[in-house]
């Protein structure tokens, strides 16, 4: 089944993830983990509230992708990928480690739904929230958002291919 | 006003501990079930405004609690928090498609617990 969004991100979400997963490792990204590859990986998440930041270097081939819960760390605790500030710098210095040009770097934002009908009214529930704050970060890293999927009120799980970007989301 | 009912349903008495201690100092009235088969009695009984909900316990699991749940017009509306492992990662959809509302891994991180129920409580 596939999610039908009035922002569609690509053909490729419009089918199947099994086209061409047999040439791709597999992995699952857990909340407040992250991912990245300079080899072909297709990455599983599910995302609720949650929402994924992928980026990926289309000349070089190498991508990742977070999962984070919430969005901003305030300084209590401990500064995790779980808050979307740390998640996304993470996912950039992890990036640029393997080989990839931040110059060269496209985005795709998922998830952030909201999850009861009561509140889908507030634009401040936890899911805009984490979308506003991946919006923010990949605008001021000059990341072009080139595909999303977000908001809404259904949960989410998501195949993201690192090596090429293209990604595929089924509405839960 | 009363205090929001929280209703947290585990077969462990660790988490169910561990997620009284974390949700302590919340202004939350706090009520336990020790299985999927007694989470939907106390539901039906004290109409919680959330539930936190294990996925793997005896008598009934909470896939099976959360359908019947979700079957019952009075409990089909509130929201559903299953608690799962990460070595459960294929279970979340089966979650979902069960009617829950969001989830969250074990070990529980107080700071994620208490943001996710505040969200889906609407403080």
């Amino acid at each position: 089944m596939v999610h039908p969004t009035s922002n569609p991100i690509s053909d490729r979400m419009r089918s199947s993830p099994a086209g061409g997963a047999s040439e791709r490792a597999a992995a699952y990204l857990h909340p407040g983990q992250l991912f990245v590859s300079a080899d072909s990986h297709a990455v599983t998440t599910i995302l609720g509230s949650c929402v994924a930041v992928c980026l990926w270097d289309p000349v070089t081939r190498i991508g990742g992708i977070n999962h984070f819960l919430l969005p901003t760390f305030s300084g209590q605790g401990i500064a995790s990928p779980r808050f979307g500030n740390i998640a996304i710098k993470d996912l950039l210095d992890q990036l640029a480690e393997l080989g990839s040009q931040k110059h060269n770097l496209l985005a795709k934002m998922f998830g952030g739904a909201c999850v009861l009908e009561a509140f889908r009214q507030r634009q401040n529930h936890l899911g805009m929230q984490n979308i506003e704050v991946a919006r923010e970060l990949l605008e001021s890293e000059s990341i072009p958002l080139v595909g999303h999927d977000v908001g809404g009120q259904r949960g989410r799980k998501v195949v993201f291919h690192t090596d090429d970007g293209s990604a595929w989301v089924k509405v839960l | 006003m009363a205090a929001r009912k929280i209703l947290l349903v585990d077969d462990s008495e660790t988490i169910l501990q561990m997620e009284q201690m974390i949700l302590a100092k919340e202004p939350y009235e706090l009520l336990v079930a020790r299985d999927g088969a007694e989470g939907v009695a106390r539901a039906l009984e004290d109409n919680p405004d959330l539930i936190l909900m294990d996925v793997v316990m005896p008598r009934m699991g909470g896939f099976e609690a959360l359908r019947q749940l979700r079957g019952n017009q009075r409990t089909s509306t509130v929201p559903v928090v299953m608690v799962t492992t990460k070595a459960e990662a294929d279970s979340i959809e089966t979650g979902y498609a069960s009617g829950c509302n969001d989830y969250i891994v074990k070990p529980i991180d107080s700071i994620e617990l208490i943001a996710k129920l505040r969200d889906l409580l609407g403080d």
